[in-house]
């Protein structure tokens, strides 16, 4: 069990300030993804925080059915936040309504106790957290999931299994152009260095997606930035933080803190809409933290993405390179958390000829929200329906999203349906453009030669 | 009243839920009979009966006031709201509907353990309608999502609350909401074409929808602003207006607040008609500009105002600087022009954002809502400040000033119980002086829970008594949303207690008499007495002299015979004359001038007819509020004379060959050609007087621009035709007169060239204000240049001299590329406007009638007319409007009445199939007799009878035009 003594409402009322700041206006309804589809109040972020401050205020039990109900059908996806007049900081609340849930004495379903035996135990530690992915990827990349999938087998079994299968399938790289060959000549380094940063890996992005980690490094090297992954850093702890395990999360962080400290004046670049906006939230997490408070709050004021780091130099520009009609979906905590709304976008404009369109409701959230769509599948689903309907209007087959959760949602979504669409992050088309424009140096280099 | 933030200390306790709900279960069902039955119509997951989930829905956007509901149950379409509300009024359960729950006025609780209908499930887009421009859409549908909707039409749902991102479009219904640009364009109201209505029987009725004008009461206009009280709206036609052609947004800034109010009232002086007029004052402005809200508002200033005007191109630069010069005339220092739609759209997201901004800077927010006459801002503002310095509260203003609709804003920490009675008083206080200065308790927030107690500031008990039996009316269960609104000593079934108290006893009361120094007498209303003309001529020459008094035949009036036309010279007098009549039981018809008093079915008994005639007082007329007072019996064309000298007028054309007075235009309801850009006469009424059958006098609405203050009665007296009262006072809204009007007449021999002219017009970028299609004799006889063998359209621009001249020009171009026969541009062009509101009255005519239908349906309409018409076109004529899908036919009879009757039939089905109505507005007795005038549907007529009965249960007032008697004397 956590640290934290078994007091009901305990987190939440160190936050009364943050609830009292709600004017109750309602402003916030209909960014609300869960409320747009059930138009239960309970289920908008009004509701949700009149909840809180009804547990806050003994009203309510902490160990209410309808708390826990209605917390864990929260997406966190923080759209609410970005609509907010009154500057309610909901993503901090849900935070501590979750431990709140977490340390109540409820009773906890088998799907809730699997995941926090695995953040638990497998998540702080790397080795088996490697070993995990290790084995996710052979299933992966040996075909076994598809396999399995093609046989309607676990679909018969139980549609949850299923899914979990076509979200891991869904983290396969695709092809990002309409080319019978990919460019594969590596696009070299800029010449000359002017800054540098420190690249921080996230435990799901480096287990699945590591070619986004390397594409990443390889477009800030391009751009004259010189980059290095500091060792000893684990992940972020948001999946904790979201979950209820806040001072798993604090141990996690205190431990990033430390991996980053040797450079303090570097950026800390992520590339993951879910990792930053933790990243950028370690200062709130350990503002009561003595020791690492202002540690904490350096740290996340290094904190950048991918993008909002690019856009501070003059991006170079790559090649064209053919890509399918492309649209972008915002990953909620790149949008909402670390409020990057125009940059990844301008991020593209390097490359030439790029045929984009963009997406109605782009800044909602796609339903995926970490493992959520494991646990409140059928609310994630309707949240995703409405999403693939966005895409298919845009005539788009190539969709960009920043976070390996939405990454993996959005291509699952297009499994499960059998859509003709493919998924990617930015910063692969940004690279496979500079790779093309390698090329083509390198093919007029023969030529000449 | 509004305040949000902290439940206040007596923290309550709820007993939770029992049972432990398993993580991926469904909810649990309820073991209640009539929860199952609502389970049975909606399915269960559409059901909420948790004690725990049900908190929630405890309160509205107002957390001041606290109920939990018995249960929650979300409907999806109106059959299963309609079998919802039927089984709870077979339990006899009450509800409550609910939209968004932004409502800050506590509208959407239910109390007693009532039941709350949340429509936030039914929020589908039914149809969009681009050519007859409007939508018809579930009202769960939230504001910003329909303008969305219909925003790749080039059009938009224009009132905008500022919680428009989240609030329903069935809220925004029952609340009659405004919004930044109601200054120009109205408030809800003025956007509703109709609406589906579940009563609280779990009956379905069409309010409206039948194009221009609905017959009978406005019932449209009354269930508007009903703040769910009246039934749950479902469905609802709504207006939609093109997206504005051309925008200049201007931030003027002041160093007093006191200059700035005063340049608000200048503006609307001056004739300037912004489509929005917002104020800030230095308290916001420094917030704002403290928040993710900062637009560059200079922090040192005092006040600021942001101008919206929109319209043409052509001209509105010449109107922005002249703007800008009145601000500067009063005092702006610095004068800011929008550079380009970012610009504006940030300027605009800063006065939206000024409420969370000021939430902001201390835990607690008390927004009031009130209304003053515009020219009352500057002392109100600074009574306003000394209050607040008075109890020592942290105050700040942003308004919507070209309304004089405040909102004063108090920071307060709910947990100082001192600081919350400081508020509570100061707050009182400010409503009270806005009540003095001539203004309202709500403009636009409604009157809930929250302000029941204000309502006695500016009703009298026999105002909230008429409203509480309109209620009755709609309501005869007390199911529907009781506790709301009208202060009574119980909570609920109010409106049941009138329901039956009225219609079985005799209304007791003095009778108030014109000379004061006669002694008042008791009386008794019996049902219809036997008239004795000549003792009635006594008794009423004692009261407003001899000469005043006359026999009905003098004056041609044909269906009654003996009776007595009376003419009061004061509502003092008329109120005698009305209360002599309720005593003994005579039968009175209401009149204006006289013009026109056999509209409608043939009276069944009229022993007195009250001629307002004498009644003709200018009361007050304020240009800068652009609003005036008059006696009904003013000569309409008078009273436009008059506010014309202001720059001002009524913009309406109703039937008037000089003669009409203010109080019939009211009564009839009846708009004219110019319709089509002003609306009708229902949109101008701010507030009347009216005497009841039985001489009570009461009062609706009030002086300002905006007020939902109580049911908006003013509507339902619109087009009532006398049977519900004597008119004897109106306040209406002007408007600046166009400084230039020009008439373009186009003629061809076919009217599909016409209307097709009609339809690019409408297409393009022109804002005509008129639209009138004349057959071909018509347009001759009033004037029209042109081939007297062929078709007319009249198009009228009005507007700045650029405006209009460039319009003209334009279509010029427009229409010789059209196979016109020719076309003339007539200024100065009223003659040709007044010719065609006389023609309904010139004598000539027997047989007279109207239909109104969607616009894109008046050509099938006009295809039928002419062939149920074939042998006798020469007998006829017409005019149609092509913006607003009116139609009127007048002709003479040649032929035997039953041919008459049988094609009359055949189109007013013909205009019941396109959705429209068709209602006759004369004809000789004998044809009256056989053929119902309006053509009312059955629900409406339903509705309008049980109205009646609750306003006139002996049936005294114009009895018959509407209905057959049912009450014989
Ligand atoms: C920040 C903020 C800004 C606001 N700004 C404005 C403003 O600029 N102008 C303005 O006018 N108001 C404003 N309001 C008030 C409020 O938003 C409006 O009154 C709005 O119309 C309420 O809509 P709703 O859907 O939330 O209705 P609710 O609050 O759910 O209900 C309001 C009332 O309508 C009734 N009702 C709801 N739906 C129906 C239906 N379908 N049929 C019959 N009755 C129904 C309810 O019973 C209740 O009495 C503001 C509120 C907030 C919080
Ligand atoms: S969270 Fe913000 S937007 Fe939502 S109700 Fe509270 S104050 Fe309003
Ligand atoms: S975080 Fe997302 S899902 Fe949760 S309340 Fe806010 S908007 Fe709704």
């Amino acid at each position: 069990m956590s640290a934290q003594p078994l007091q009901l409402g305990s987190v939440l009322a160190h936050e009364e300030a943050k609830l009292l700041a709600c004017v109750h206006c309602g402003l916030c309804l209909e960014a609300c993804p869960t409320y747009v589809q059930t138009g239960d109040e309970n289920d908008g972020p009004r509701g949700r925080i009149y909840l809180m401050r009804a547990v806050e205020e003994g009203r309510l039990g902490a160990d209410a059915p309808t708390f826990a109900r209605h917390i864990n059908r929260c997406l966190g996806c923080r759209a609410c936040e970005s609509a907010c007049p009154a500057g309610v900081e909901y993503g901090q609340l849900l935070e501590a309504a979750r431990a709140d849930l977490t340390n109540s004495r409820r009773e906890h379903g088998a799907a809730d106790r699997l995941l926090h035996f695995a953040l638990r135990h497998i998540w702080p530690h790397p080795a088996r957290l490697r070993l995990a992915f290790a084995v996710a990827r052979t299933l992966r990349d040996t075909g076994l999931v598809r396999l399995l999938r093609a046989t309607h087998l676990p679909h018969l079994l139980a549609p949850r299994f299923d899914l979990a299968l076509a979200l891991l399938d869904g983290s396969r790289a695709v092809r990002l152009t309409e080319q019978e060959r990919e460019p594969t000549t590596q696009p070299a380094s800029a010449n000359i260095t002017t800054s540098r940063a420190l690249l921080f890996d996230g435990c799901v992005t480096e287990g699945l997606f590591a070619r986004v980690n390397r594409a990443t490094a390889r477009v800030l090297a391009l751009n004259g930035c010189a980059t290095e992954r500091p060792r000893g850093q684990v992940c972020c702890g948001a999946l904790h933080a979201h979950g209820g395990d806040i001072e798993g999360a604090r141990r996690l962080a205190r431990q990033n803190i430390e991996a980053f400290a040797d450079d303090n004046a570097a950026p800390i670049v992520t590339n993951a809409g879910g990792c930053g906006a933790m990243l950028a939230a370690y200062a709130h997490l350990l503002a009561a933290d003595p020791q690492y408070a202002e540690r904490a709050h350096s740290f996340s004021a290094r904190v950048r993405d991918i993008s909002q780091q690019l856009s501070v130099v003059s991006l170079r520009t790559g090649a064209p390179i053919n890509a399918p009609v492309t649209t972008y979906d915002a990953s909620c905590h790149l949008l909402h958390g670390q409020r990057a709304a125009s940059e990844p976008l301008d991020m593209l404009r390097a490359i030439p000829d790029l045929e984009f369109v963009p997406l109605t409701g782009s800044d909602v959230c796609c339903g995926g929200a970490g493992v959520y769509n494991l646990i409140e599948t059928e609310l994630s689903m309707r949240v995703l329906d409405e999403k693939l309907k966005h895409i298919a209007e845009t005539g788009a087959t190539l969709v960009m999203t920043s976070n390996p959760g939405c990454h993996m949602q959005l291509s699952a979504g297009a499994r499960l349906k059998g859509l003709r669409l493919r998924v990617c992050h930015p910063i692969e088309l940004l690279e496979a453009s500079y790779r093309k424009l390698a090329e083509k140096s390198s093919d007029a280099g023969q030529e000449t030669s | 009243m509004r305040k949000v933030g902290y439940a206040q200390s007596g923290r309550v306790v709820y007993h939770q839920s029992a049972e432990s709900l398993s993580f991926f279960f469904p909810r649990v069902l309820p073991v209640d009979k009539l929860l199952n039955n609502l389970c049975t119509i909606v399915g269960s997951d559409s059901v909420i009966a948790d004690a725990d989930e049900l908190l929630v829905y405890e309160c509205d956007g107002l957390t001041q006031h606290k109920h939990r509901p018995r249960a929650v149950v979300f409907p999806q379409s109106t059959e299963e709201t309609a079998a919802v509300v039927k089984e709870l009024a077979r339990a006899r359960v009450s509800f409550a509907p609910r939209g968004a729950g932004t409502g800050l006025s506590g509208g959407a609780l239910a109390l007693d353990q009532g039941v709350i209908i949340e429509l936030a499930r039914m929020r589908r887009v039914l149809k969009v309608d681009v050519e007859n421009r409007l939508a018809i859409v579930q009202t769960g549908l939230v504001n910003a999502q329909l303008s969305r909707a219909v925003a790749a039409h080039g059009l938009h749902y224009v009132p905008d609350p500022s919680s428009g991102a989240s609030c329903t479009i069935g809220g925004n219904i029952a609340e009659n909401a405004g919004g930044i640009h109601c200054l120009k364009y109205g408030t809800t109201t003025d956007h509703i074409l109709g609406v589906r209505v579940v009563l609280s029987d779990g009956s379905v009725v069409d309010l409206g929808g039948t194009g221009a004008e609905a017959p009978g009461y406005d019932l449209l206009g009354v269930f508007v602003g009903s703040e769910g009280t009246f039934g749950i709206a479902t469905e609802a036609t709504v207006r939609l207006v093109p997206l504005p052609l051309a925008v200049r947004t201007l931030l003027a800034d002041f160093a007093d607040v006191n200059d700035a109010s005063r340049a608000v009232s200048a503006l609307i002086a001056a004739g300037l008609m912004p489509a929005a007029l917002e104020m800030l004052d230095g308290a916001t402005i420094r917030a704002v500009e403290a928040s993710v809200f900062a637009a560059g508002l200079p922090p040192d200033a005092e006040a600021a105002l942001l101008i919206e005007l929109d319209g043409l191109e052509a001209g509105l630069d010449t109107e922005a600087a002249h703007a800008e010069a009145i601000c500067r005339k009063h005092g702006a220092r610095h004068v800011r022009h929008a550079k380009d739609e970012q610009e504006r759209k940030q300027l605009w997201a800063a006065r939206k954002g000024a409420f969370g901004a000021m939430g902001r800077l201390a835990p607690d927010l008390m927004l009031q809502d009130a209304v003053v006459p515009r020219s009352r801002l500057p002392e109100v503002l600074a009574d306003i400040y000394r209050i607040g310095a008075h109890y020592q509260l942290r105050l700040a203003n942003v308004f919507h000033a070209g309304d004089g609709n405040l909102h004063p804003l108090i920071c307060f920490d709910l947990r100082d119980k001192d600081e919350v009675r400081r508020v509570e008083a100061a707050s009182k206080e400010i409503v009270q002086t806005c009540v003095e200065a001539g203004g309202t308790i709500t403009g636009e927030h409604g009157v809930g829970l929250d302000k029941k107690a204000y309502l006695p500031l500016i009703f009298s008990d026999d105002d909230l008594a008429a409203m509480l039996q309109v209620r009755a009316a709609f309501d005869p269960t007390g199911l529907c949303n009781p506790g709301k609104i009208i202060p009574t000593p119980r909570g609920c079934g109010e409106a049941r207690i009138i329901a039956t108290s009225q219609a079985q006893t005799p209304a007791q009361q003095t009778m108030p008499t014109a000379n004061a120094m006669r002694p008042s007498v008791t009386i008794q209303t019996p049902a219809h007495n036997a008239f004795a003309p000549d003792a009635a001529q006594r008794q009423l020459a004692a009261l407003v002299g001899d000469k005043n008094i006359a026999l009905a035949c003098d004056e041609q009036i044909e269906s009654t015979q003996h009776a007595l036309v009376v003419a009061p010279a004061n509502v003092a007098e008329a109120r005698a004359c009305m209360c002599l009549a309720a005593r003994d039981g005579w039968t009175v018809a209401p009149a204006g001038a006289c013009t026109w008093l056999d509209a409608g079915n043939p009276l069944t008994r009229a022993d007195i007819f009250i001629t307002t005639r004498r009644m003709t007082r200018l009361i007050r007329h304020e240009p800068a509020d652009l609003v005036a007072t008059v006696e009904a019996g003013m000569n309409f064309a008078a009273f436009n004379e008059t506010t014309s000298r202001a720059g001002q007028w009524l913009p309406l054309d109703p039937p008037d060959d000089g003669r009409a007075s203010v109080g019939g235009v009211v009564a009839t309801g009846m708009g004219g050609a110019q319709s089509f850009a002003y609306g009708q006469p229902r949109g101008f009424v701010l507030g009347l007087r009216a005497l009841l059958a039985d001489g009570r006098q009461i009062k609706a609405g009030g002086n300002v621009v905006k007020n939902v203050a109580g049911y908006d009665l003013c509507k339902l007296f619109n087009g009532s035709y006398g049977t519900l009262g004597l008119i004897t006072e109106l306040t209406f809204k002007l408007r600046p007169r166009p400084a230039h009007e020009a008439t373009i007449i186009v003629r061809a021999p076919d009217v599909e060239t016409l209307i097709n002219c009609a339809r690019q017009l409408r297409a393009g970028q022109f804002l005509p204000v008129a639209l009138e299609l004349l057959a071909p004799a018509l347009a001759t006889t009033i004037g029209a240049p042109g081939a007297t063998d062929q078709f007319a359209l009249l198009v009228r621009f009005a507007g700045n001299d650029a405006s209009v001249a460039d319009q003209a020009a334009r279509a010029r171009v427009l229409f010789k590329s059209a196979r016109t026969v020719s076309l003339e541009l007539v200024e100065p062009d009223a003659h040709l406007w007044r010719a065609l509101a006389a023609q309904p009255l010139r004598t000539d005519w027997q047989l007279i009638w109207r239909a109104s239908v969607r616009p894109s349906n008046l050509s099938a309409l006009l295809v039928a007319l002419h062939q149920a018409q074939r042998d006798h076109v020469e007998s006829l004529s017409w005019h149609a409007g092509l913006g607003d899908g009116r139609l009127r036919v007048m002709q003479t009879i040649e032929t035997d009445a039953p041919h008459v009757v049988a094609t009359f039939t055949s189109l007013r089905d013909t205009a019941h199939k396109l959705g429209g109505a068709l209602i006759v507005e004369r004809a000789p007795d004998d044809l009256r007799r056989v053929s119902d005038a309006w053509g009312l549907s059955a629900a409406n007529a339903r509705l309008m009878r049980s109205l009646k009965q609750q306003l006139d249960p002996h049936e005294l007032l114009a009895p018959g035009r509407f209905f057959a008697s049912e009450v014989r004397g």
